[in-house]
């Protein structure tokens, strides 16, 4: 028992060690603290906003009227649209060099068309089809264009029930139409938009990228954990361990713990930044994902240990290293989702990042607990048992873990 | 006469087909300086490694303070302190960290280590550097370091693998010292170098190794009256006559 503690002691020792060596290296540290930070920082750059339609309308008014103004106000108005005026001749010549691709021209006599209830036309300049943001403009254009003809439509056809110039009651009605109209402008549409993700019953984009990216991160620590055992028969320190009390058990015990530890550090800050920018939930779930993710570090750790029982050299240990971290990344599917069928969803099943990946979404996207996600659970804990075991087997075989 | 405290029995060890000690027997007695001369490639650095458990013996056997060597390696390790060829260092941390994590792992307690780090670099003369980073030190006080970590257990048997190589006469001279004083201090020590007047002046019994095997062992003025007169024949002398003048690093 008392043995059993002191080797749990110099195993915790060794962990230690490992992180107060990795606290010296301050280039090190730092460098390894903003990896994480800059990847989230392009991450959330990139998809953190509201994906919407943002375009310029190119506007040529010839008209000059009332109601060409209010077309142009109105366009100016929706929140997907600024609106740039030019002149007739600006406009051609920006669109024969290609510098816009669709111009709007409101032709004289607009205003005064509209307002005899008569059917006025705007007119589009295009190069081609007018390019995708000239196809939106244009929609938008027209739906602008076709709420001021209903409203010029509705006055004309008032003025015409009430009789021209008959008595003071039509001008009061006419104020009365007028701002009512002018209200519902400010109102806005009457019909809303909605903006809803397409995978509705998937996991989340934000919720898959965290997941991919948290999980990428703990794979990274596979290259830290193979280069200890590689380090410290460089150093020489090896040899020394195994002639003080130290036994071989004890060794890879302190070496798995400092892997746990040191990739933790990164994690957990990754964690932190995207619970705190997306918002992805709360106690549970950031509970949940804490102990996913400490679970996978514990199977890299181990799978870093069988690295570096194995590799002579640190170039041999990195190398075997990077090709099991790409594997993983490009097979378990880390930024796509990736179906269970044909190859590829074959191949993914041999890796962890599907399964802990598809259980971190389970977390953050359809509300189950970590400890519902047996399955993965399951396979993170046995891949971290196999792995001490076989590089505590693996070591045997090498100079220095023969008798220890 | 004082009792062996290293009894070392036929031991053997291969690599493959290549027989890299080729049953060496030799003892040594408590608070002796023994010793270990050959060639490179003669087999010295594996015997060592072998008795300091960190090499299995392909065959043969060694008694440590009456334990055996392959039956008994944790009781083995107890009683020793290794001082390797190469440095085995953390070179981040400090001197007086690398002591007292080395101390820990030998089983201290971290008052007790704390205690012994300071002891250890003062025999070693590295006190007031205590607290520097292993990484800025020049090469004679890393070996003194490495010397230093090998006394943090106070150990029975101390092996030192050629703990001398490169470094000024100044560091030597301090490291000679303190193996003097250890020995005073009744610490059996095994003790390899390729500088003979090291051996001479510091070994009470010599052991020659060439190709695996133990061919010379004795007094140095015992060996050097094999081939003349002791007063006249230098260890050196001793050396090439018995293991040739044939370059061994170079095939």
């Amino acid at each position: 028992m008392r043995a059993g503690f002191a080797g749990l002691n110099r195993a915790g020792l060794l962990a230690v060690l490992e992180i107060r060596r990795m606290m010296v290296n301050w280039g090190e540290l730092a460098f390894g603290l903003a990896l994480p930070v800059v990847l989230f920082a392009l991450m959330y750059g990139a998809f953190g906003q509201d994906v919407v339609f943002r375009g310029t309308a190119q506007v040529v008014d010839r008209d000059g009227g009332a109601e060409a103004r209010a077309f142009v106000e109105q366009l100016d108005a929706l929140p997907e649209i600024s609106v740039r005026e030019r002149s007739l001749s600006d406009a051609e010549r920006a669109l024969d060099r290609s510098a816009i691709l669709l111009a709007i021209v409101i032709p004289p006599g607009f205003s005064e068309g509209l307002e005899r209830g008569e059917t006025v036309s705007l007119r589009f300049l295009q190069h081609g089809n007018g390019g995708d943001e000239g196809q939106v403009v244009a929609a938008l254009a027209r739906a602008v264009a076709l709420g001021l003809a209903r409203e010029a439509s509705l006055r004309t056809q008032l003025a015409a029930a009430l009789g021209e110039g008959e008595v003071s009651l039509a001008q009061d009605l006419r104020r009365q139409i007028d701002a009512t109209v002018a209200e519902l402008r400010t109102a806005g549409p009457a019909v809303g938009v909605q903006v809803r993700t397409i995978d509705e019953g998937n996991p989340g984009f934000i919720h898959r990228m965290v997941a991919g990216l948290l999980v990428m991160f703990v794979m990274f620590s596979v290259t830290l954990s193979s280069q200890y055992l590689v380090e410290e028969r460089q150093l020489g320190t090896l040899e020394r361990l195994l002639t003080t009390r130290m036994n071989a058990r004890e060794l890879f015990m302190g070496k798995f713990l400092a892997g746990i530890a040191r990739g933790a550090v990164q994690a957990v800050l990754l964690l932190v930044l995207a619970f705190g920018t997306f918002r992805l939930g709360g106690v549970a779930e950031f509970g949940g994902m804490l102990l996913l993710t400490a679970l996978l570090l514990a199977a890299v750790s181990a799978i870093g240990l069988v690295i570096g029982a194995l590799a002579q050299t640190p170039d041999q240990a990195s190398w075997a290293a990077a090709f099991l971290t790409t594997y993983m990344a490009i097979f378990g599917g880390n930024f796509i989702a990736i179906s269970g069928e044909g190859v590829l969803g074959w191949i993914s099943q041999f890796t962890l990042n599907r399964h802990v990946i598809d259980a971190m979404i389970a977390v953050l996207s359809q509300g189950e607990s970590a400890w519902q996600q047996v399955g993965a659970i399951a396979l993170m804990l046995v891949t971290a048992l196999l792995g001490l075991l076989l590089a505590r087997w693996a070591f045997r075989f090498s100079d220095a873990g023969a008798v220890a | 006469m004082a009792e062996d405290f290293l009894q070392v029995e036929q031991l053997s060890k291969s690599f493959g087909e290549t027989e890299v000690v080729a049953g060496v027997s030799f003892r040594v007695r408590r608070q002796e300086i023994f010793g270990l001369l050959g060639p490179n490639g003669a087999g010295k650095t594996t015997t060592i490694r072998m008795l300091a458990t960190v090499l299995q013996p392909t065959a043969g056997e060694a008694f440590i303070g009456g334990h055996s060597l392959t039956a008994a390696g944790a009781a083995v390790r107890r009683l020793i302190g290794v001082c390797p060829q190469e440095l085995a260092l953390y070179p981040e941390l400090s001197a007086q960290d690398n002591l007292v994590f080395f101390g820990r792992m030998a089983g201290l307690s971290g008052k007790e280590a704390r205690a012994a780090a300071q002891e250890k670099l003062e025999v070693v003369g590295l006190l007031e550097v205590a607290g520097r980073r292993v990484a800025t030190f020049s090469g004679g006080m890393k070996r003194r370091v490495n010397l230093a970590i090998s006394l943090m257990n106070r150990p029975q048997l101390l092996f030192l693998d050629e703990p001398t190589v490169g470094i000024d006469p100044q560091s030597r001279n301090r490291i000679f010292e303190t193996v003097e004083g250890l020995r005073d201090e009744g610490v059996t020590i095994l003790y390899t170098t390729h500088y003979m007047e090291e051996a001479d002046r510091l070994c009470d019994r010599l052991g020659i190794m060439d190709q695996g095997r133990l061919i010379a062992l004795g007094s140095p003025q015992e060996l050097k009256a094999t081939i003349g007169d002791p007063h006249q024949v230098t260890l050196e002398q001793v050396f090439l006559e018995l293991t040739g003048r044939r370059l061994r690093d170079t095939a």
